[in-house]
């Protein structure tokens, strides 16, 4: 049998793949995806929530070929949690009500293959159950195709965009990243899939029909007072909940994932809402808390790397997919540039980091850059004072014959024993340095 | 060498759960799957295609049209062609109906290119009932090898094949006429991890649909549910048997352990055993 040659190989079905194989496709070039999964999406698991604008970017016409979307945004918020008490910021608009939303919860087992599906129909070949295992290079270094785990499985192709998800072995390889990410830049989330009847589901959060959904993100106690966060979200018929924190943390603290979401789920606050639940699924999965700095070389000679895979990820505003899909559509751009001009060096490929300079993506990257080391050097925000203010809203909320002033200052006592003024003014110019980047 | 196997896309039944109310598989949100031992069958036709220095493997299958997936696996696996037997009227088939399906759908095959061997799984693994491979083998009128491991000898000359049998106590050596038909064990060929270039060609085939009309005109009351007398009363889990009564022979001796077992089965009304038959010397 010959050389197997493509004009472009793209290594994962997830976002940043499928979106890189698609534009490249539709742009005329031979693609070929390989996915290790059973199917596109297989191994891939996210909190919840999809923004739909870069889906708008690279598939204009998206929502005629019926996404498998699960419910729009239409409420969303904060939950501060303390061991017994839940302080609310919750957003709801009639604004959020518009279809197609700008976000949607969504359930990544039906959304990849649905995606991959919208490559395949661009010209797009998908292989599933095949693993890339190296990069394969020419005595100059160069790309030039990949090596799989199949018997006769080499692929050669003059451009290869990696897109393989945290844990990125071929990015490695390809020199394009120094090292492994430590505990400390790496998060662990876990999830659980709770089936429930829509019509309870509706009820039990307020909404009116299948048209409308919750996106809740939660702090404080569901993570021991630890840098991290839960979620809540809704589905068709069924929550998404989980919790998120940095690996370091677990080893730190000892804690298992599954008994951090247990004790979350047995929240008084929390527990209502999945009672009569079924756990359907459950899951776990690493995200990367790269940070700008410690991003991967974007470009190599004939090879980019997109998605999770370059730690694209914006940890504070639960936001992944979309910096994925936006990135992978700049790759299959360039890589199209790059067949016109015949041209797959470094240097060429390299623009590939430069429009996404020019984007959201690494302008947000940018600016939360400290976003990280910040949590981690203030352990105060998710647990001294989430309790502070449930504790001040406690005694806000209740009356005991007890004169206002006398309240204000109990609460005002309560603030200097648990954390200074000075401490607290201190944390606070932290997190505007941190917000700003 | 022309070989035909029979396969079924069946839910992975390590994900499958039964609706406690109706009795039912509950099929949603499974993942489809090629029957285990069908693949083994799939397998043993490639690598008898390699033995022999040629021919063809025509894969088969009737279901639903999502069962074209379990096809194209097939073809990654190194079948040459595949058919899949769709259409509404199949719907709600029992083995009668299905043997009846793909006897029909094998002799027309047979009519194109003659076939030498046809392979089935033992069973599928969400029914396990065993029946569909020997119901076609009878309807063919041709003979039929169950429970098949190996195959020793394959003589397209001779018209004659000699073939390895699972039995309870051992191994069965059979000779039989060509063609014959087998319901293979896993152990007739371990499934190879298939190579690059057949993934990407299958990735391209499309499978050969046929209906209940063309290119076969089926008996409609032979096919579906007309076709199928079987009627389901019940599905249920059978319980978990517990322990039962324990009889060492270090306590009680050899013979009044064998003459209390016996007792036991006889009172069970299990069996009339005769006293010789239980003794032990």
């Amino acid at each position: 049998m010959g050389m197997l040659t493509f004009d472009a190989i793209v290594v994962g079905a997830g976002p940043a793949g499928v979106a890189a194989a698609l534009t490249m496709a539709r742009g005329g070039l031979k693609v070929i995806i390989i996915e290790r999964g059973r199917f596109a999406g297989a191994k891939n698991l996210f909190g919840g929530v999809f923004y739909t604008h870069a889906l708008a970017d690279v598939l204009p016409d998206y929502w005629e070929r019926k996404p498998p979307f699960e419910r729009p945004v239409t409420e969303q918020g904060y939950w501060m949690l303390s061991p017994d008490s839940v302080i609310r910021v919750m957003h709801k608009s009639e604004r959020y009500r518009k279809e197609p939303a700008d976000a949607y919860t969504v359930l990544r087992a039906r959304f990849d293959p649905w995606f991959a599906e919208q490559a395949v129909e661009a010209g797009a070949l998908l292989i599933t159950r095949t693993t890339v295992t190296r990069l394969l290079k020419d005595e100059r270094g160069r790309v030039i195709g990949v090596d799989t785990d199949r018997p006769e499985g080499s692929v050669y192709a003059p451009v290869v965009i990696i897109a393989e998800g945290v844990n990125n072995l071929l990015t490695r390889q390809a020199g394009l990243i120094a090292s492994d990410l430590p505990p400390t830049h790496v998060a662990l989330a876990v999830k659980e899939y709770v089936n429930l009847p829509a019509k309870e589901l509706q009820a039990r959060f307020g909404l009116s029909g299948p048209r409308e959904g919750v996106a809740i993100d939660v702090f404080g106690d569901v993570t021991l007072g630890l840098p991290g966060t839960g979620f809540i979200y809704t589905n068709q018929s069924g929550i998404s909940i989980g919790v998120g924190m940095l690996l370091s943390e677990f080893i730190t603290h000892r804690l298992r994932p599954y008994e951090v979401l247990e004790r979350f789920k047995n929240h008084p606050v929390v527990r209502p809402y999945l009672e009569g639940g079924e756990v359907r699924e459950y899951g776990a999965h690493l995200i990367p808390e790269t940070g700008y700095d410690r991003m991967p070389k974007l470009a190599g000679d004939g090879v980019m790397v997109a998605g999770d895979a370059a730690g694209m990820v914006d940890a504070l505003h639960r936001e992944g997919t979309n910096l994925a899909i936006t990135a992978g559509k700049a790759a299959g751009e360039t890589a199209l540039a790059a067949h016109q001009q015949g041209d797959f060096s470094a240097a060429f490929l390299s623009r590939y980091r430069r429009t996404l300079e020019d984007s959201f993506v690494l302008k947000d990257m940018k600016q939360y850059r400290r976003m990280t080391d910040f949590l981690e050097s203030s352990p105060h925000f998710m647990g001294t004072y989430v309790n502070l203010l449930n504790e001040a809203a406690l005694r806000y909320f209740t009356a005991h014959g007890i004169p206002k002033r006398e309240m204000e200052h109990d609460i005002i006592k309560m603030v200097r024993e648990r954390r200074s003024f000075t401490g607290v003014a201190w944390d606070m110019l932290k997190l505007m340095r941190a917000m700003r980047g | 060498m022309h070989a035909v196997v029979a396969i079924k896309q069946v839910p992975d039944t390590s994900n499958v759960r039964i609706d406690p109310e109706t009795g039912t598989l509950i099929r949603e949100g499974v993942p489809a799957i090629v029957n285990p031992y069908d693949l083994h069958a799939v397998e043993a036709a490639v690598q008898l295609k390699e033995r022999v220095g040629g021919g063809q493997v025509t894969v088969i299958t009737m279901g639903p049209p999502k069962a074209a997936e379990a096809l194209i696996e097939c073809i990654e696996q190194g079948a040459d062609r595949a058919i899949l037997i769709s259409d509404r009227k199949f719907g709600g088939a029992d083995t009668l109906a299905t043997s009846y399906v793909l006897a029909r759908a094998i002799e027309t095959i047979n009519a194109e290119l003659p076939v030498d061997i046809i392979l089935f799984g033992k069973q599928a693994i969400d029914g396990d009932t065993a029946q569909v491979g020997p119901g076609v083998a009878t309807r063919l009128n041709i003979p039929l090898i169950t429970y098949a491991i190996a195959i020793e000898e394959f003589d397209l000359e001779a018209r004659t094949a000699i073939v390895h049998r699972r039995v309870e106590q051992g191994i069965e050596v059979l000779q039989t006429s060509l063609p014959v038909l087998l319901t293979v064990e896993k152990e007739i060929a371990p499934v190879r991890h298939a190579p690059l270039p057949r993934l990407i060609a299958a990735a391209r085939y499309q499978p050969e649909v046929w209906s209940a009309t063309a290119p076969v005109v089926f008996d409609p009351q032979q096919i579906g549910l007309k076709g199928s007398p079987t009627v389901v009363g019940k599905a249920f889990t059978p319980e978990q048997r517990s322990g039962g009564e324990v009889i060492s022979v270090a306590d009680l001796g050899l013979n009044a352990v064998v003459a209390r077992a016996l007792a036991v089965i006889e009172q069970a009304h299990v069996r009339n055993l005769q006293p010789e038959t239980g003794v032990v010397s």
